[in-house]
């Protein structure tokens, strides 16, 4: 390459990048609100107000979340009302979250663990208690979901949103459709399959076809989990906890397990996708939000918090990305107002779990020192 | 016989490698146009244009965009644009400041002997030969217990502390990058005729201005070389960006990871195309000035 | 003090040479360092590190375990070394078909009119400028089971008339061959080029004259003046292959399990950085051992990385 060759690269390579730069650079959340007037998102929707407006000086806010959980209204509306940027990162499993926030140096203010990892968190020193002060609107959320097992007295944790690990099939291409986690065993469904990536999710649901308890620490147990999971895993086309139900929607696999929204979503691309409680029982799962401990941006966590726990806002989660809803305000507010949203919602046995399939769901808790059998299971089992 | 003929069967498998290295690159361009939000099989273009989009289950049936719907939903989308403006940002400071020091390097190493020569030799060769993976969880390491320490020992909060972010990526970009610009200008240094800077000494220039005026001209499309590979790579470079980003720092290529563990739309091949054509323009562009180059000659 | 300097070449020599090999110091020998030290450590239930000095994590990487099936105190798990080979040979079995794709085209490139030899080197490079992680995914979205490759193959069979299942190709092992192929063609393409196009016109001229025909012009005068540009390239291309974990992730259905996929697991699903520490050295050391014997037999071949 001769010189001016390379001088010309550069100069066209410093110009297209510096308009680029710019553009990135003056990047706003959405629409220009009115002067004055209510905040209105790119999709048209009005932002309701805060209720109660918290004061707040941080201009940012950085949460570490799962993927595809929040509506864009709820993200856009809240960057416009509070005029605070939100710096959204992701992860799709507990144990990835966990790994980057112990490993330390990150500068994130708020996470989202399912249940099950709050008391490791809280047991490594990761979590600040939250200020219920701060938080009027915990009120809204329906008791029983709070003061749980994992977090009694609600006081590091306040709940998002819920959900079941179970069956999804797709009727159409699937003859005997499975009824059992048991049944998924069979060889008819040999290659067919998607599992999450979850070890707590997959060991658990082998243990139940045992007859064990979800939760056990009784390492004979594992053993034979371990057995029959090795049994299980050739048979597994795929492990997904990202976005399974784009491999059931594509048909490079027929069934297998995943969780609310996935089974939810896929059924709405395919409505042959039907989602199955498994005769021993679902896994029940929740996730919470949980303040780090060294939250730089803690006013603008309170606020954000705040407001999405608004039955005006978080009703918005009925709409996109559905889950089980553990927010009464948000519910009665669907139910006044958007009484199709509502009747979705609640017509739906994915989103509206029977109340046997509740009862005979299994929550995974924390095994603590048990903790390191359940991890070797998974990378043995998957190494294969 | 004529040197620039080559045997046909050699030219059956150059244009199947081309067609092996472009296919997937042109099959993701076209999906782009997919007017399925699914994105699972090409479902046709978007045939009309209309104020609101409007679906069909998930097929768009028409859009203010008309067939570049994707597009436009990709240009209302504030992340990439973030993430492509942090890339460039990442690029350039780390390009500048290892091509600098790398160039010193190469001028140290080649014409100078000094006690460390051997370690300094050495350690550059290593990045090259290891896996990313190794050199960023080294570093992700290094930066935890780094910034935990320096955090309680300064007593840093809030703002001011200390945490992975677009800072710990650029020093991370220079790390992977200088070994690489020492290289290409030590090669080129290799070759160099002396007797060029010698001339110029016997004329009287100091070392400085010979250096300016005899030494650095002629590396200089070296140090352009090691300049654009390096811009290269950290424009590229996914491992080690993954192990030591941090919130507000994401990358385009750690981002289009994060689209893909999400639904799929089409809204990720949009951002490909657009990638694509960038590159593309760039290139042609360079071919453009170098034939008019070559034309004056 | 700037006079002595002047005088002192050594001193020199160092001042240059220093802001690098402080970069050095702190990004790679002192995390390297440290991933070692971590690597003789032990793990706290809840995934912490706990320094002590201890072989567990070497002992269990190199099969040695006290998990057993048949209840012994202690047998072989070959598991870890299993990736480590599954690893070896994908990254050996790419380089291959690397080489096979990238010749031809190298050569091709290599005696064109040099007016033309830059658009045809652009050509190669512009997919290579193209985001890593989108080319994984344009693999994806062909090879599905409703992907463009299924789709072509499904209207020729139909319009031959042949009955037609689509074909499984996604989430297989030979997926992540394709892709990791896909991926570092071109860095073998261009170092192969570089020392194709340094081999003279009269040399080819001069063994036509002595009367070598085509085959054997090849293999005795191009195939040896090229090895510096295999040799470049197959560093370029063998050692990213091992330590890659976003291909076999994407393509594999994470199924395909290579030693950048362990590594990766153990600092971020399995909560184990001792033991991810402790594969991630393996991995260096067998990368160094690979590329010393490999260079010593046939040169480091940097000439090939000036552009």
């Amino acid at each position: 390459m001769s010189k001016s060759n390379v001088s010309k690269l550069l100069a066209v390579f410093a110009i297209a990048s510096m308009v680029l730069a710019a553009c990135g650079g003056g990047a706003e959340p959405t629409a220009e609100p009115a002067a004055g007037g209510p905040k209105v998102t790119s999709s048209g929707f009005e932002c309701p107000e805060p209720s109660p407006r918290v004061d707040v000086t941080s201009k940012e806010l950085n949460i570490f979340v799962w993927t595809e959980y929040f509506p864009q209204d709820m993200l856009d509306c809240f960057e416009l009302v509070y005029d605070i940027k939100l710096n959204r990162d992701e992860y799709s499993s507990n144990e990835e979250m966990y790994a980057k926030l112990a490993a330390g140096g990150s500068a994130y203010d708020l996470a989202q663990p399912t249940d099950y990892i709050v008391p490791l968190m809280i047991r490594q020193g990761l979590l600040q208690e939250f200020d219920h002060a701060q938080m009027p609107n915990m009120k809204n959320f329906d008791e029983g979901w709070m003061n749980q097992e994992f977090d009694p007295g609600n006081k590091y944790s306040v709940p998002y949103l819920a959900g079941t690990d179970a069956i999804v099939v797709n009727t159409d291409a699937v003859e005997n459709v499975p009824q059992s986690w048991a049944d998924l065993w069979k060889p008819e469904y040999a290659g067919k399959m998607v599992f999450l990536d979850d070890s707590r999710a997959v060991i658990g649901a082998t243990l139940l076809t045992l007859g064990y308890d979800v939760n056990t620490t009784d390492p004979a147990q594992l053993e034979e989990a371990k057995a029959k999971l090795a049994e299980l895993v050739p048979n597994i086309k795929l492990f997904d906890s990202d976005s399974p139900k784009t491999a059931l929607i594509a048909g490079d696999v027929d069934l297998g397990m995943t969780w609310t929204f996935e089974a939810l979503a896929a059924q709405q691309e395919n409505p042959a996708i039907q989602y199955v409680y498994p005769t021993e029982g679902a896994i029940l799962w929740q996730d919470n939000w949980v303040m780090l401990k060294d939250a730089a941006h803690a006013d603008a966590a309170y606020a954000w918090l705040n407001y999405i726990m608004q039955g005006d806002v978080f009703w918005l989660t009925l709409i996109d990305y559905t889950y089980i809803n553990p927010n009464k305000a948000a519910l009665e507010f669907a139910k006044a107002n958007h009484t199709d949203v509502y009747s979705a919602y609640a017509d739906s046995p994915i989103t509206n779990p029977p109340a046997d399939a509740i009862a005979n769901g299994h929550g995974i808790q924390d095994v603590g020192e048990a903790t390191p059998l359940y991890d070797n299971i998974w990378v043995e089992v998957k190494g294969e | 016989m004529n040197p620039h003929k080559r045997h046909p069967l050699i030219v059956v498998a150059t244009v199947l490698v081309y067609i092996f290295l472009y296919a997937p690159i042109l099959i993701l361009m076209l999906y782009s146009f997919n007017a399925s939000k699914a994105n699972v099989k090409f479902e046709g273009f978007i045939p009309a244009f209309s104020e609101r989009v409007e679906m069909k289950g998930s097929l768009v049936q028409a859009s203010p965009c008309g067939p570049f719907h994707w597009f436009c939903d990709l240009a209302k989308n504030d992340d990439v644009l973030e993430a492509a403006g942090n890339t460039l940002t990442i690029a350039f400071i780390s390009t500048i400041i290892s091509t600098i020091i790398g160039t010193m390097a190469a001028l140290a190493l080649q014409r100078y002997e000094f006690k460390l020569k051997p370690f300094s030799q050495v350690s550059l060769y290593i990045p090259i030969v290891i896996p990313e993976i190794v050199m960023g969880i080294g570093i992700l390491t290094l930066f935890s217990q780094l910034f935990g320490l320096l955090n309680s020992a300064l007593g840093l909060t809030g703002d001011s502390r200390l945490s992975l972010g677009l800072g710990t990526v650029i020093v991370s970009h220079i790390a992977f990058s200088v070994p690489f610009v020492t290289l290409v200008v030590q090669a080129r240094l290799q070759g160099f005729d002396k007797s060029f800077e010698e001339a110029a000494m016997d004329l009287g220039a100091n070392e400085w201005t010979t250096f300016r005026r005899v030494t650095f001209p002629m590396i200089l499309p070296g140090i352009l070389s090691g300049g654009l590979l390096a811009f290269t790579l950290s424009l590229d470079d996914f491992v080690i960006t993954f192990f030591t980003n941090g919130p507000g720092s994401t990358t385009l290529p750690i981002y289009v990871y994060g689209l893909l563990r999400r639904i799929i739309t089409p809204q990720v091949n949009a951002l490909s195309t657009v990638w694509i054509l960038a590159v593309f323009s760039i290139v042609l562009l360079l071919q453009i000035l170098q034939n008019r180059e070559q034309r004056q000659h | 003090m700037l006079k002595r300097l002047r005088e002192n070449k050594s001193a020199q020599g160092t001042l240059l040479a220093s802001p690098t090999m402080l970069w050095m110091l702190g990004l790679l020998i002192i995390p390297l360092i440290l991933t070692m030290v971590i690597s003789f450590g032990k793990r706290s239930p809840d995934g912490n590190v706990i320094y002590a000095f201890s072989l567990d994590n070497y002992i269990r990487l190199f099969g040695y375990s006290t998990d057993c099936d048949g209840g012994q105190a202690s047998c072989f798990n070959p598991l870890y070394l299993q990736i480590l080979w599954r690893s070896i040979s994908l990254a050996f079995k790419t380089t291959v078909w690397v080489i096979v794709l990238a010749y031809p085209l190298a050569y091709f490139i290599a005696r064109a009119t040099p007016k033309r030899r830059n658009t045809f080197l652009f050509m190669v490079l512009i997919p290579l400028w193209t985001n890593f992680v989108i080319r994984v995914y344009a693999w994806m979205m062909l090879l599905r089971k409703e992907g463009a490759i299924n789709i072509i193959l499904g209207a020729a069979a139909n319009f031959l008339h042949i009955p037609f299942q689509p074909l499984e190709m996604l989430y297989t092992p030979g997926a992540v061959l394709v892709g990791m192929i896909y991926e570092f063609l071109p860095f073998m393409i261009l170092p192969i080029f570089t020392s194709l196009e340094k081999i003279e016109v009269p040399l080819y001229e001069a063994a036509a004259d002595l009367g070598a025909n085509a085959i054997k012009t090849f293999l005795r005068v191009t195939l040896p003046l090229s090895m510096p540009g295999v040799v470049a390239g197959t560093i370029l291309v063998f050692i990213p292959v091992m330590g890659t974990f976003i291909v076999s992730d994407l393509l594999g259905g994470r199924q395909v399990i290579l030693v950048g996929n362990l590594i990766q697991r153990q600092f971020l699903d399995a909560r184990d950085p001792t033991f991810g520490s402790a594969a991630s050295l393996i991995l260096m050391i067998m990368t160094l051992i690979v590329t010393y014997f490999y260079t010593r037999k046939f040169g480091f071949g940097e000439e090939i990385v000036v552009a």
